[in-house]
């Protein structure tokens, strides 16, 4: 699979100075936390001036905002091939190919994960809600499966979100642990915690036992 | 669920639905670890301004002003705002234990405890948002230690969640993980609740949180059941 850093946008645009301000936004946040992260660390990196920087943001946190969207939108394009992929399959299994594809990307690349699952976290108001919004975007993905689910309608409303908190926090968990290169390892609790409040534990454990002996 | 059962029901839930008397019940506890009383209120503004401000926006002075203390006060008990917010979190935390541990104290079974538990963990957010807010969402911004501290706590609340194993059929029992996604998955919804200020009614989410902790221990038939009771008794509290 091709890294991360070789899908941030080549064109122009990765060129620019813009471009890399934000890439270089993703690697210093990623190594030093957002907290500790300065715009000095953030223009050494990327080899421009500081005026350059005021050109182009109001602060860090403009720069990281921005940062941390483009890395969310290519991970939410991989994860979503990895379902669209998976077509025709029956909805546990597109659900499996999805999570797959996810913690693929993570692990390949630990650094922008930990940018884009933990020191989002910690930015600010206007992060979080962010963070949020792309949280949201695999919604779609999992409201299918109230039609696989035997109580259907009656399900709780925040389902999908219970899902997803669900396998964030597991991910969450790992990555600040420094176990983001071993994300695989999880994929079967991610499946498990994914899956069981739509189908309920047993067959979420069937699937959960199948991903485990597939590996 | 018939007439007599529900009064009981009722009559057990005193301590939940009415945090917002908290202070005046003798069984929740003002904040713990408090050894003066200015060093209580210094605890209580700490998290009533992260609540309200974030926590990169609160600061010593910020602190200082909501609670009408001197500098020196706040000198005499804490190195600076880290030290300081992290005891805050730990009185904090153990103040909704205690809550919780309270309600729970007379129920006999696993999802009664967790029923009378978890309301008044959520009673205790409808009537302190702020401190929610200041315990649930601004930890993620206090540092490593804090966020060592958030680990601990959801530990123990995986813990807790998981004793439902002692209780749920033979080779019936969800793999390991399970009660780990129940609390992070109750946790994110109560966390996008808390940050997004939709901070009304906390408890009418009690029975949906009920619905997935019981899901996995005892199955959906089961989980329907608790989440169908547990909406029948907020109508009957309303």
């Amino acid at each position: 699979m091709d890294s991360l850093s070789a899908r941030l946008p080549q064109t122009y645009e990765a060129r620019s100075q813009r471009g890399r301000l934000r890439e270089a936004m993703v690697r210093v946040a990623a190594a030093k936390g957002y907290e500790a992260t300065t715009v000095e660390d953030v223009i050494e990196f990327a080899g421009v001036s500081r005026e350059t920087f005021e050109a182009e943001f109001d602060g860090k946190e403009e720069c990281f905002l921005e940062a941390y969207e483009t890395v969310f939108d290519i991970l939410i394009t991989h994860v979503t091939s990895g379902f669209e992929a998976a077509a025709g399959d029956p909805w546990p299994e597109r659900v499996v190919a999805l999570l797959r594809a996810l913690v693929e990307m993570l692990s390949v690349e630990a650094e922008i994960a930990r940018m884009a699952m933990v020191e989002v976290t910690a930015a600010g108001e206007d992060a979080r809600e962010r963070y949020r919004a792309m949280l949201g975007r695999f919604t779609p993905f999992l409201e299918e499966g109230r039609g696989y689910s035997g109580q259907g309608d009656d399900l709780p409303a925040d389902t999908a979100r219970f899902a997803i908190g669900g396998a964030t926090s597991m991910i969450f968990d790992e990555i600040r642990a420094g176990r983001g290169p071993e994300l695989k390892r999880i994929l079967p609790d991610l499946v498990f915690a994914v899956l069981m409040p739509y189908l309920g534990p047993e067959a979420a454990e069937d699937e959960m036992r199948r991903v485990a002996r597939e590996g | 669920m018939g007439k007599r059962a529900a009064t009981n029901v009722l009559a057990g839930a005193e301590g939940t639905g009415m945090t917002r008397e908290a202070e005046a019940l003798p069984h929740a506890p003002k904040l713990e670890l408090v050894k003066s009383s200015k060093r209580e209120k210094i605890l209580e503004g700490m998290l009533e301004e992260v609540g309200a401000k974030g926590y990169d926006a609160t600061s010593v002075r910020t602190v200082l002003d909501r609670t009408g203390l001197y500098r020196q006060a706040f000198y005499d008990h804490f190195d600076d705002k880290d030290g300081c917010y992290l005891a805050a979190f730990d009185a904090g935390v153990a103040r909704a234990e205690a809550l919780v541990a309270a309600a729970a104290a007379s129920r006999q079974d696993w999802r009664e405890r967790l029923r009378a538990g978890l309301g008044a963990l959520l009673d205790h957010f409808d009537s302190e948002p702020d401190v929610g807010r200041a315990l649930v969402v601004e930890v993620h911004a206090a540092g490593p230690r804090a966020l060592a501290k958030r680990a601990e706590t959801m530990k123990k609340t995986v813990d807790f969640i998981d004793l439902a194993r002692l209780e749920s059929e033979q080779g019936e029992a969800p793999p390991k993980i399970a009660a780990e996604g129940v609390v992070a998955g109750i946790h994110a919804v109560i966390h996008s609740r808390l940050s997004t200020g939709a901070t009304d009614g906390f408890r009418t989410l009690l029975p949906e949180f009920m619905y997935f902790a019981v899901l996995p221990y005892f199955g959906a038939e089961m989980a329907s059941a608790e989440m169908a009771a547990a909406h029948e008794r907020a109508g009957l509290d309303s």
